[in-house]
């Protein structure tokens, strides 16, 4: 069985901008947000939100470039 | 008749179904927060409208698919059901505590939640939230339970988006009447050919910005239950907050700045975002409505920049640039959240009234169609202006001129250009009456003197733009009953943008022999 055939994920990747980085990045977002509740406000947690945040961004940025 | 009925009746079972699952959902909060005195009242918040839908949904399960005239008065039903059954969790957890529940602990009643065992409070607050305006009955948001919080950001959250758009994602109902229901919720691009892909991409995109807003908010400086909390309902331009003075709470800078941007993500067309997504940036420009929120927004906020610094109560210009940038940007996505109070600086119902006229323009036009912004929509607006500009300019050429009219990339002719502008005229002056007439009724029921017209027409606006920003007329008391029956006629009109509400009351009317 792949990750892909689990219900959530399915959704998730048949929904969308079909690309596998945003569907990880929406599938991730729960658990960064969690580790934020568990863990609280450190520079660890600071640096796992800018990297989510940067993914984004800077993957967009090169989607648009690519194109 | 009855096979109408039967029709409504179907989607209206579904769509109650859906807002049983958003209560049941909604369980995991009080568990979490310790809460556990909520758990009945929303339990029983949540059976009722599931057992309703159900009923509705077994009973009318072979009817026919909807018209546009079925798909109507399911949208107006809907969300007006949807008002009246979210504001089953208000009700029962407020009379929970006032009462006590046996075998729990409840926490002493506060004045704040005491306000919500009255149903007309209740009501205003749910149809307040799905329909993403965020005027309040609470005097003061922090003192509610976290569930109640948590209920009217959840309820704003999917407001935004739209009840049928999340029933049609859920239940997926392939087929040209889930189409036609989509349509009237305010919709009209589809981003996918299937309606049910089309659904369910527009909540991939809001959940996936759902989560950077909150993260973004979070690395700003706001604590993590208010980031959730404001990422939710800013990004849905909804703009409950779960503190007493807004966003002007945090009284902080760096989240004012963050906010500005999450604002604006909401009020973009979800189509837009797709192809932004795929990479094709030049939607930012290439896109006449997107052109436009940046634009308009970008105009708007300079001139109340310069009215509040060069004539108005800041003295340094960057205040001016922060207070009015923000104030303008919260009223013209339509979101409502509130920097300007008292508590920091100036309430923006102590604005000079032509700055105040300035963010009620801003409300009154709104965000892109096809977004969770609310007002009379960018292209509405658009194709009004252009539409004038065509039929002025008819005048200097010759009777057998082929003109066009060009709106987005669209070279219309003549007919379809004449019926473009008149479903646009037809909304917007339906619009102004409505403002007009609600701004008459609340000058007549509100202590005299109290409020000057610009406050009362700033208010009315509010409502019906569905934006939540107040000059101080609304709340529990101060709002007298008359005004809050106006109001949630306000929010819901403002919500399906006055035509499938009219098409409803006309039938009703009607079947009812009021209205020959």
């Amino acid at each position: 069985m792949m990750p892909r055939d689990l219900p959530v994920v399915s959704a998730v990747v048949e929904a969308g901008a079909d690309d596998r980085i945003f569907d990880s990045l929406l599938l991730i977002g729960p658990l960064v947000i969690g580790l934020i509740v568990i863990l609280g406000r450190s520079l660890v947690t600071e640096a796992v939100a800018i990297v989510y945040i940067a993914t984004f961004v800077g993957y967009t940025l090169y989607r648009a470039i690519r194109e | 008749m009855n096979g109408s009925v039967a029709t409504v009746g179907r989607d209206l079972g579904r769509i109650l179904e859906a807002l049983g699952g958003l209560v049941i959902v909604s369980l995991v909060v009080p568990v979490v927060w310790g809460e556990y005195f909520a758990l009945p009242a929303l339990l029983v918040s949540a059976l009722v409208p599931l057992g309703l839908g159900r009923l509705l949904y077994r009973r009318f399960q072979g009817a026919e698919a909807p018209g546009r005239f079925h798909g109507m008065i399911v949208a107006a039903s809907g969300w007006f059901s949807v008002g009246l059954f979210g504001s089953l969790p208000f009700f029962l957890i407020a009379w929970s505590v006032q009462l006590g529940v046996p075998g729990f602990t409840t926490p002493a009643q506060t004045a704040t939640l005491a306000a919500f065992t009255e149903p007309l409070n209740a009501l205003f607050e749910s149809m307040s939230g799905f329909t993403g305006t965020g005027l309040t009955m609470t005097d003061n948001e922090e003192l509610l339970p976290r569930t109640l919080q948590w209920w009217r950001t959840f309820s704003e959250w999917v407001g935004g988006v739209g009840v049928i758009v999340l029933t049609t994602a859920i239940l997926s109902r392939p087929g040209s009447g889930s189409l036609t229901l989509y349509e009237s919720e305010a919709r009209s691009k589809k981003i996918h050919p299937s309606i049910v892909s089309t659904v369910r991409t527009i909540w991939w995109i809001f959940i996936l910005f759902t989560f950077l807003s909150i993260l973004a908010l979070w690395l700003g400086g706001m604590p993590i239950w208010g980031a959730v909390n404001h990422g939710m309902t800013g990004l849905a331009t909804g703009g409950f907050s779960i503190t007493d003075n807004s966003i002007a709470t945090y009284d902080s800078v760096a989240i004012d700045f963050v906010l500005i941007p999450v604002m604006l993500l909401g009020s973009i067309a979800f189509p837009v975002h797709y192809l932004i997504l795929q990479g094709d940036l030049r939607n930012f420009y290439s896109d006449l409505q997107t052109r436009w929120v940046f634009g308009y927004m970008g105009i708007g906020s300079a001139l109340l920049w310069g009215l509040l610094y060069f004539a108005g109560p800041y003295e340094t210009p960057f205040a001016a640039l922060r207070y009015g940038l923000f104030q303008f940007v919260s009223a013209a996505t339509c979101t409502g959240f509130q920097t300007a109070v008292d508590a920091t600086n100036v309430a923006l119902g102590r604005w000079p009234s032509y700055a105040q006229l300035t963010v009620t323009f801003g409300m009154f036009v709104g965000g892109a169609a096809g977004s969770t912004a609310g007002g009379i929509k960018l292209i509405r607006g658009l194709t009004l202006a252009k539409g004038i500009r065509y039929q002025i300019a008819d005048v200097f050429y010759p009777e057998t001129a082929v003109r066009r009219l060009e709106i987005n990339d669209r070279r219309l002719n003549e007919k379809e250009a004449s019926r473009e502008f008149i479903e646009a005229a037809i909304i917007v002056v339906l619009w102004i009456v409505f403002l007009v007439v609600g701004t008459f009724l609340l000058l007549l029921t509100l202590p005299s003197g109290e409020y000057s017209l610009a406050n009362v027409l700033f208010e009315v606006a509010s409502a019906q733009d569905n934006v939540g920003l107040s000059s101080g007329i609304t709340g529990p008391e101060s709002l007298p009953t008359i005004g809050k029956v106006a109001f949630l006629f306000h929010m819901w009109i403002g919500r399906l943008e006055i035509i499938p509400v009219l098409v409803m009351l006309r039938t009703v009317f009607k079947r009812g022999g009021l209205y020959q």
